[in-house]
């Protein structure tokens, strides 16, 4: 048991400690450490397949495919520029659509692949303009890690969460939904302080806005209005999670395999554009934590806490929402986010049940998601941006983003920290 | 039959040191589709191909394949201006690096293989020794027309 105990936590430590390097791919860190738990017998193989959350790898592959589908008809960059085209070219205008079509699609989709869509436009756009990327890239960043908070299928944090509590669609939507425009709208107002004035073009350079054909961006419409009913019957399947009795991952893949025989899209083609590395991400994750739990460390974390809180559930949920905000701005908020759930699991019965713990998940869901803002390593879908600009010839440097957004960031957790206390804490 | 005996041996080369000027000249006045790059010590360095030229001036998210359709979008200012700035760039800053190349004695069958691989968008196949010198080019055509004449000499012998 103590042999156990301690090979636990430095496989556990080890596996942070390699992600945070960041040399070795992420998936391959995670499946050594959880098959470094079976090797040394710390856990059974059966103990191991059972520590997987097979509803976030389902929910996260069946979204994957529909999203992937979806994307080569072009809908979601029409979205981008039938909204750049609204603000009639003028550029903060531009810059508001742009972020609220991010926080939208984040919502719905997974945050990289909406600024995959969404960066490329808002480029071309301000190019066109002639007027720098980088308050439209900074906000845009902002945006996806903002809007992925108000859902369940937003940010894989809420994924996890929603998981392991059963909360669903509705739930997230209602628990933590409420507090994203106002924290949207606490970040645009000093951005608009700090940029507005470099954003005036001539009347010429705006009508360049005008002269794009949104329409031509729609590519395969036959193939949009089958996208289009499955991720309206999966966002509904979704919405009535309760009263369908259907988990979110079997509600995805359903919709994922309707699509894929609907579209006749090559399945070979398909499957390749999922993204295994995150899946086997997850599973080498899932099994780590799991050892943690099976020799009694999580436990004794969960003890702990509650001694350093002194058992009061607003203090609990003060320093779970700013303490997984910074861990999130500076590690993965997946692997911290897989150690916190059976964290506060384990505090549950002295808090008097589950029901008593819902602040809590919100204090972490609402933490880190949106501490991924702090940094550019914060969250994948920063990098994916920074790396996106970098071979554009706009670097995002590391020190100039988080000057910017981490006091953003702040801000955005004590606007949080502030709808915590009147809705659920005071 | 070998990559020797079907290669042509007249290449026109660039060294890397040349400008994009020189390039366009030689890709304009004696209509080749792509020009090897060499070093000092006629090492192959890379190629010149009309693939990296389009690369080179087209903006990087599209040349990446995330906006793969452009046609909802208006002529970018910088698309015509970058084709002015190119000429003054150097030929090993823009060449393709990852070129294909086989020894002489590599077997036709094997250099058709590597013309229709997939992954490589190779137009034509470089022919070079040990010492990663170049001794010829071979392009698609070079193979189909040596194995006609084959065919055909066989007929008739």
């Amino acid at each position: 048991m103590e042999f156990n105990f301690y090979i636990a936590i430095a496989i556990f430590t080890l596996v942070y400690a390699l992600l945070i390097w960041d040399k070795l791919n992420r998936a391959v860190v995670a499946l050594l450490g959880a098959t470094a738990l079976i090797v040394f017998g710390v856990i059974s193989q059966e103990a191991a397949i059972e520590g997987i959350d097979f509803n976030t790898i389902g929910l996260l592959i069946g979204m994957m495919i529909i999203v992937f589908i979806s994307q080569k008809t072009g809908m979601f960059q029409y979205m981008a520029i039938k909204g750049a085209k609204m603000s009639r070219g003028d550029p903060w205008r531009i810059l508001v659509s742009l972020s609220v079509v991010t926080a939208v699609l984040s919502a719905l989709l997974d945050n990289v692949t909406t600024v995959l869509l969404t960066v490329p436009i808002t480029l071309l756009i301000t190019e066109e303009l002639e007027v720098s990327p980088d308050p439209f890239l900074v906000s845009q960043i902002l945006m996806s890690n903002i809007g992925g908070t108000a859902t369940l299928i937003g940010d894989p944090p809420n994924i996890m969460i929603g998981s392991a509590t059963g909360l669903t669609f509705m739930d997230f939507v209602f628990g933590v939904g409420p507090v994203v425009p106002l924290v949207a709208v606490g970040t645009l107002i000093p951005l608009r302080l700090i940029y507005g004035k470099s954003f005036r073009v001539s009347d010429e350079r705006k009508k360049r806005i005008m002269e794009f054909r949104e329409a031509e961006a729609l590519t395969d419409r036959p193939l949009m209005m089958k996208c289009l009913a499955v991720l309206g019957m999966v966002i509904g399947g979704f919405m009535l999670q309760r009263h369908l009795h259907l988990e979110p991952a079997t509600t995805a893949l359903f919709g994922a395999a309707v699509l894929l025989m609907i579209s006749k899209e090559d399945l070979h083609g398909v499957m390749e554009k999922v993204e295994w590395t995150s899946i086997f991400f997850f599973i080498g994750l899932f099994i780590v934590v799991r050892g943690l739990i099976e020799v009694g460390f999580i436990r004794l974390m969960a003890d702990m806490m509650l001694e350093a809180t002194g058992g009061r559930l607003i203090t609990t949920g003060f320093v779970i929402l700013w303490g997984s905000a910074i861990a999130s701005s500076i590690v993965d908020n997946i692997p911290f986010v897989a150690t916190m759930i059976p964290l506060i699991n384990g505090m549950a019965p002295s808090f008097g049940g589950d029901a008593a713990v819902l602040p809590l998940w919100w204090s972490l869901s609402l933490g880190a998601c949106l501490g991924g803002n702090g940094t550019i390593i914060g969250a994948s879908a920063n990098v994916v941006v920074a790396g996106i600009a970098h071979r554009n010839g706009h670097g995002i440097g590391f020190v100039k983003f988080m000057l910017l957004a981490y006091p953003l960031m702040l801000f955005s957790i004590a606007i949080a920290t502030a709808y915590m206390y009147i809705r659920y804490l005071g | 039959m070998t990559a020797a005996g079907i290669m042509t041996k007249e290449v026109l080369t660039i060294p890397g040191s040349g400008t994009m000027l020189d390039a366009f000249r030689l890709l304009k006045e004696k209509k080749v589709r792509q020009i090897p790059v060499l070093d000092g010590q006629n090492r192959v360095m890379g190629v010149i191909t009309p693939r990296a030229l389009m690369k080179a001036i087209l903006p990087k998210y599209v040349s990446d394949g995330l906006v793969a359709d452009v046609k909802f979008a208006p002529e970018l200012p910088d698309f015509i201006r970058n084709i002015d700035s190119l000429a003054l760039k150097k030929v090993v800053d823009l060449m393709e690096r990852d070129f294909v190349a086989v020894r002489p004695e590599t077997s036709t069958m094997e250099v058709a293989a590597l013309l229709v691989n997939p992954g490589k968008h190779a137009d034509s196949v470089l022919v070079v020794d040990d010492g990663n010198r170049l001794l010829g080019i071979i392009s698609p055509w070079d193979v189909f027309r040596r194995l006609w004449d084959y065919s055909e000499k066989k007929k008739k012998g």
